[in-house]
């Protein structure tokens, strides 16, 4: 029983891993990367609301 | 106003460089190091008078003298390592490998000198960035 | 190309940025859910370098660093609310050479912490079946915890913080039923505290050097901080997730002492390669019920601490990314998850390689190490921060009384536990500060030619004082 487990966490982890490599790619391919890399440095609600930049 | 600073747009190779570099940097100061053996904790063999061993050729130990009185156990620490698992010729292998804080000043002083240099460099260097920053943003 | 990345970018206006949902419970369980571990593993090898006593005394003389981390980090957060906690704080009060080095000193707090869960997680299940007599290998589990994770937080950071949420909450209760368990109110029934306490065995530089692992009990706390861009109102979310989490910690630190120390010998307990001190008191307990509920509390605790660190790690790389201290590339956004994938799963190796090659405590050495160069940047930081923008010049979230006695107290601690790591682990030492000497070398004479400069400044704040 534990050696079986043992090798479904092999497998397990090989399909995750799989999976995730094979999103990367697909994701890497299809969007630009002016689209993937147009995250920007948070401007917050708390300065949001008090109205931006004090004198 | 200040003249903006434009970046020279880094290519692929550029990237990949950069990447391998640090990665390189982990494991050979890092990982290196510790794997090799070279930079593991200071603990050195201390063992209790009239306490003895000689190591067999598979690597086993025949102890002489050793019993849990040596090793300063009282019966209720006796109880809770059996509890564990171990005797008393497995506990020593634990207990005769204490930690040793021998404190020499060339390595204190080496050590200071490197965190202070570490600090005071990066603070220069630092600000002399941070004001490169600002004037570009502010004039 | 770019119709489908057009739309998504569409629904949140120009661009694709993480997503703002995290509220207080959140950050606790951000904060809380990474540190607990530090009750279940690595606290102990404190009581190996200066006794069971050493250790309690660190535990409390690192819960007053701790405070002090707090008090600084709630004030500079709750004013500089950006992705990447200290880091984003270091380049608006110190300058860019510092900010890489903070940034640095995250993700390798995060991803040496990450290494030792998921080590832990797979040698647990290993203890536990050896306890019932099978032989496994233990690397399968840990590769496996590490996928699940990568996983989870490759796909989504609400999804991620609402299970940190639930298993860190049982992990906390498992100490507590352990403590019930050992009936605290019978002494010499169970626990047996007069037997096993035995005077400090290095003498009062014992208890020095056990700062050392003090640090374990709550390394971490800080990064509540680092996902400040998702939270809802950073002003009153991190503060009050910070405190809170540190009020845990402490109860969760003290309970723990006084159960592992009152079953265990210290010898046993501070030994390199003890894993699991908890889950050894419950199993000495000879209760089969608290083991099997301290294996899954030691095992949830591990997860959500993976899960966290993981979190934690790659959103510190990506803002790095993101500013080009590192390549661009790494500064991208999943359009369909919004989380920094490629960071994510750059660090997972580095992880799983650590994890499967270098023994506990010393992984636990370099994520101490690491976080520690950190506090020692958080007192400057404060000064800085006081003197560039006195109280009143802008707007904060939360003030924190008493500057400066709060940073000089840091500092003089800081102090205290680079000499505590000296002792026993001095040549480690040397070789992480190799490293970031190296780093910081790199960055500053090569890498900062990539970055543009005024954009480091992202804060609508006025010019700082004196420059």
């Amino acid at each position: 029983m534990w050696l079986l487990l043992t090798d479904a966490a092999w497998i397990v982890s090989i399909v995750i891993f799989g999976w995730l490599i094979w999103d990367f790619i697909r994701v890497n391919m299809r969007y630009s990367e002016s689209v993937l890399l147009s995250s920007r440095e948070g401007v917050d609600e708390l300065f949001a609301e008090s109205g931006q930049k004090e004198p | 106003m200040a003249t903006e600073y434009i970046p020279p747009k880094q290519g692929v190779f550029g990237q990949f460089f950069d990447v391998t570099f640090l990665l390189g940097l982990v494991f050979v100061v890092l990982f290196l190091p510790i794997w090799l053996g070279i930079a593991v904790p200071s603990r050195v063999e201390k063992l209790p008078p009239g306490v003895s061993y000689t190591t067999n050729a598979d690597g086993t130990r025949d102890w002489t003298g050793l019993s849990w009185d040596a090793l300063k156990q009282n019966p209720t620490m006796q109880a809770q390592w059996e509890k564990l698992g171990y005797t008393k010729e497995t506990a020593a292998a634990i207990i005769t490998m204490p930690f040793d804080y021998k404190i020499d000043v060339m390595g204190v002083g080496l050590t200071i000198i490197i965190i202070c240099g570490y600090f005071g460099f990066m603070l220069v260097v630092s600000e002399k960035e941070y004001r490169q920053v600002i004037a570009e943003k502010f004039d | 190309m770019d119709r489908e990345a057009t739309a998504v970018a569409g629904e949140t206006g120009s661009h694709v940025g993480l997503l703002k949902v995290l509220g207080p419970v959140h950050v606790w369980a951000l904060g809380v859910g990474i540190v607990l571990v530090g009750e279940f593993m690595g606290w102990n090898y404190g009581v190996g370098k200066g006794g069971a006593f050493g250790a309690l005394i660190s535990c409390f003389v690192i819960g007053i660093l701790y405070t002090c981390v707090a008090m600084i980090d709630s004030e500079i957060t709750s004013t500089v609310a950006a992705a990447g906690g200290q880091y984003a704080q270091a380049k608006h009060t110190i300058g860019p050479l510092m900010a890489f080095n903070v940034g640095l000193y995250m993700v390798l707090t995060y991803t040496m912490l990450n290494a030792s869960d998921i080590q832990v997680a797979g040698q647990l299940v290993q203890i536990a079946a050896g306890n019932m007599n099978v032989t496994i290998p233990w690397q399968p589990y840990t590769i496996l915890c590490l996928a699940l994770l990568t996983l989870l937080n490759y796909r989504g950071v609400l999804a991620t913080l609402s299970v940190n949420f639930v298993i860190t909450a049982l992990a906390f209760l498992s100490i507590l039923v352990l403590f019930i368990g050992v009936k605290p109110w019978a002494p010499h029934e169970v626990l047996l505290h007069s037997q096993l306490l035995t005077a400090l065995p290095y003498g009062w530089l014992g208890v020095l050097a056990s700062f050392h692992f003090g640090i374990w009990y709550y390394l971490g706390i800080e990064g509540t901080c680092q996902s400040a861009e998702e939270v809802r109102s950073p002003g009153r979310a991190l503060p009050l997730g910070t405190m809170t989490g540190m009020i845990t910690l402490l109860i969760a630190a003290a309970i723990t002492w006084y159960v592992v120390c009152g079953l265990l010998p210290w010898e046993y307990i501070g030994w390199d390669a003890e894993l699991a001190p908890l889950y050894d008191a419950a199993r000495v307990t000879g209760s089969s019920t608290l083991t099997v509920i301290l294996f899954i509390g030691t095992l949830f605790s591990a997860i959500a601490s993976a899960n966290g660190c993981i979190n934690d790690a790659a959103r510190a790389w990506f803002s790095m990314g993101r500013d080009r201290y590192l390549p661009i590339w790494f500064g991208a956004v999943h359009p369909k998850y919004r989380t920094p994938f490629r960071s994510i799963l750059f660090l997972t190796p580095i992880a799983a390689i650590f994890a499967l090659y270098i023994p506990l405590a010393e992984i636990i050495t370099f994520s101490i190490l690491s976080g520690l160069l950190n506090y020692t940047f958080m007192p400057i930081n404060m000064w800085k921060f006081r003197r560039k923008w006195p109280i009143g010049s802008i707007r904060r979230g939360f003030e924190h009384p008493f500057h400066p006695i709060p940073a000089g107290v840091l500092l003089t601690l800081c102090v205290a536990t680079f000499f505590a790591i000296y002792l026993g682990y001095g040549r480690q030492l040397l070789s992480m500060m190799l490293f970031y000497i190296v780093a910081s070398a790199w960055f500053a004479f090569y890498r900062y030619r990539y970055v543009r400069r005024g954009d480091q400044f992202s804060m609508p704040w006025p010019r700082p004082q004196g420059y």
